[in-house]
């Protein structure tokens, strides 16, 4: 980094490698099979013998027990315990009731592969809109070092549509088991019905299916819509003289544009696919947490895919410096998403209101190994590794820690979906990992694809000097 | 006091060459041709950081990160042993029936409490190794070093060619040359 050494920039051609091809290609047929093998393992019928709706159905009514008497003394507690054994044969009249009556309806085996495809879905939109997100913040906050990595975002964003596809496929399929409050819209209740349900009647002007429908896909086309505007103004910059900085003038308008917008319309699209999964149940900070989680995952892969790329011998004006600085974004946001778990979970903890309660109690009680785990796997360990300087510099380790944030966020979304949809027992299993090996291996393709369609390098930005000198310091 | 750098004191020090510059270019082409040459470089001052300079005068680096790890462990500890004694051991409070052992509520004060004693440790720490404490007295080259000039000061060596180090200095831009000893400063 000596001063005085001109860094030549060189535009450079990606051309995919056979291995890498192979690599992508084997991902998915494994994926797909694995998928399969799931899906002829899933039996005629859902998860839940009978028995496990009985257990259920019993577990709840301890929990809604406990919360109605947690400080009585233990005799008085047992006695309660008998009492409540007779009564819980009526369970729609305990406070957790409609929800468990969701749980325990007889769904098609199918639900399982949908709600793959839900989270699956949501995952990788997530982070292609994450990838857009990074190129508008990086125009907005006038960022001059990843002007040389650039393109790999650029070419993140492009897989937009394909998971939206995916996820509008299964929302729209399956959204009377996904979904409770698309299974009550179904029967058309009215107040004094049996089985009115006054909660979910009063939000079903917004949770319903016009909306699933519109605003998912009016919000991401408009976002699509830009994130290609962004990056056809990129690659018209590559042909562009020198010294031309229209281009540049005009992609910060689109991106502080887009940076608003979706800014404040993200949590919709959470709140409409992730968060009424458990209807009932809302939570302000949601939006947020789910865009963080995606977010450092998304930031985690282009980490990869430079990497990759400057293994393979592409991306000469790239050191170790601007990788360091990716991997002190994946630290600063792994910090940013502990923080923010944290006060949802807080929050809720301490108030104790039983309808805020039950979204952690079913995760906390029925799911304690993924409880724990997701947060060792998505705080404790990239934190405690990151926190090195040459965890940071050190590429396989980095690689290592960047793999393991992009399982354990995959985690993170299944952890919201699955116990909402299907209450207690579900695990991870062979279809869990098939969808998203098949997904992983799609998108690792479709990125290497879309990087061949332009020079890898942004040679007439305004800043691709100042990046290709980037320097963090001793 | 022991922390604090004699190293980057001014005073008790042989014979300073000083070369005054108007450009970070100058100071950086100046720095390395004197590095190359075998001369080791006392200190360059600037009003501003530059970048690459730390690298090519061999700067090594800096401990401020250890510091800082160690300041918050020491705001974590005071952050458990404080909530610790007022909350469970002096006077056991019972809010909210949340139980007396460690609950998720301690967690805000323990995170706030260590960031806040790592970035004050850092600060204090910083200005001490650095002789910026209030108080401490140090000899300053040349007032514009915080302004629009920078500075390149070398120490004279026994043996050292003192004229061809300031020839040097002078052919990369030097605007102005001088020696400083025992505070007395003279223009050459």
């Amino acid at each position: 980094m000596g001063h005085g050494h001109h860094i030549e920039i060189k535009q450079e051609n990606f051309v995919v490698p056979a291995k890498a091809k192979r690599f992508a290609i084997l991902m998915m047929v494994i994926g797909l099979v694995l998928t399969g093998i799931g899906l002829a393992t899933l039996g005629g019928s859902n998860a839940h013998s009978h028995d496990a709706v009985a257990h259920e159905t019993e577990a709840h009514a301890a929990e809604s027990h406990q919360e109605n008497h947690g400080g009585e003394t233990a005799a008085a507690h047992e006695s309660h315990e008998e009492a409540h054994a007779e009564a819980h044969g009526n369970v729609e009249n305990e406070k957790f009731g409609p929800r468990a009556a969701f749980h325990a309806e007889e769904k098609p085996a199918m639900t399982r592969f949908w709600a793959n495809l839900l989270v699956a879905g949501f995952y990788f939109l997530m982070i292609s809109l994450c990838a857009l997100f990074w190129v508008a913040v990086q125009y907005v906050a006038n960022a001059g070092w990843s002007t040389a990595i650039k393109r790999v975002p650029e070419a993140m964003l492009t897989f937009i549509p394909v998971p939206f596809v995916v996820l509008m496929l299964a929302v729209l399929v399956a959204k009377t088991d996904l979904y409770h409050w698309a299974h009550y819209e179904h029967l058309h209740l009215g107040p004094g019905d049996a089985g009115y349900d006054k909660v979910l009647d009063g939000k079903s002007g917004f949770l319903n299916s016009t909306m699933l429908l519109a605003f998912p896909t009016i919000l991401v086309a408009i976002w699509y819509m830009l994130g290609r505007k962004l990056r056809s103004l990129s690659a018209q910059e590559d042909q562009a003289t020198k010294g031309d900085v229209s281009f540049f003038k005009k992609s910060i308008r689109y991106s502080a544009g887009f940076a608003v917008l979706f800014g404040f319309t993200i949590s919709i699209i959470v709140w409409l696919f992730i968060m009424s999964v458990d209807a009932h149940w809302y939570s302000t900070i949601f939006g947020v947490y789910n865009f963080i989680s995606t977010w450092v995952t998304a930031i985690s892969i282009i980490a990869l895919f430079v990497v990759y790329l400057k293994k393979e011998g592409y991306l000469a004006i790239v050191s170790d410096e601007h990788i360091h600085d990716l991997g002190k974004f994946m630290f600063a946001f792994t910090i940013f998403w502990a923080y923010v778990w944290l006060s949802q979970y807080l929050l809720i903890w301490y108030a104790h209101i039983p309808e805020e309660m039950y979204y952690y109690q079913i995760r906390f009680e029925d799911y304690k190994a993924n409880f724990l785990g997701n947060l060792i796997l998505n705080f404790c360990v990239p934190f405690l590794f990151l926190l090195m300087r040459s965890a940071k510099r050190f590429r396989p380790l980095l690689v290592t820690i960047a793999v393991t944030m992009c399982l354990a966020h995959y985690h993170d979304i299944w952890f919201n979906v699955f116990p909402g949809v299907f209450g207690p027992g579900m695990q991870i299993g062979v279809m869990e990992v098939g969808v998203y090996m098949t997904f992983a291996g799609l998108f690792i393709y479709w990125v290497l694809t879309a990087l061949t369609k332009r020079g890898l390098i942004a040679v007439n930005h305004p800043y691709i000097e100042e990046s290709a000198h980037h320097d963090v310091g001793v | 006091m022991a922390i604090l750098d004699k190293n980057l004191s001014l005073r008790n020090r042989n014979k300073m060459l000083v070369g005054v510059y108007e450009d970070e270019d100058n100071v950086m082409h100046a720095t390395q041709s004197l590095v190359d040459a075998g001369i080791r470089v006392h200190d360059v001052y600037t009003p501003y950081p530059v970048h690459g300079l730390d690298r090519i005068m061999g700067i090594r680096r800096s401990r401020l990160a250890r510091v800082a790890f160690f300041c918050g462990l020491t705001g974590l500890s005071l952050a458990v042993t404080m909530i610790w004694y007022m909350y469970v051991h002096d006077w056991p409070m019972n809010i909210g029936n949340k139980p007396e052992r460690f609950t998720p509520s301690w967690i805000p004060v323990m995170f706030e409490a260590t960031v806040l004693c790592t970035a004050f440790g850092m600060g204090f720490f910083f200005f001490w190794r650095n002789r910026m404490l209030h108080g401490v007295k140090n000899e300053v080259l040349d007032l514009r070093q915080t302004d629009d000039r920078m500075i390149i000061a070398v120490e004279t060596q026994e043996g050292m060619d003192e004229k061809s180090t300031l020839e040097l200095m002078k052919k990369h831009g030097a605007v102005e040359l001088r020696e400083f000893h025992n505070g007395v400063q003279t223009i050459l």
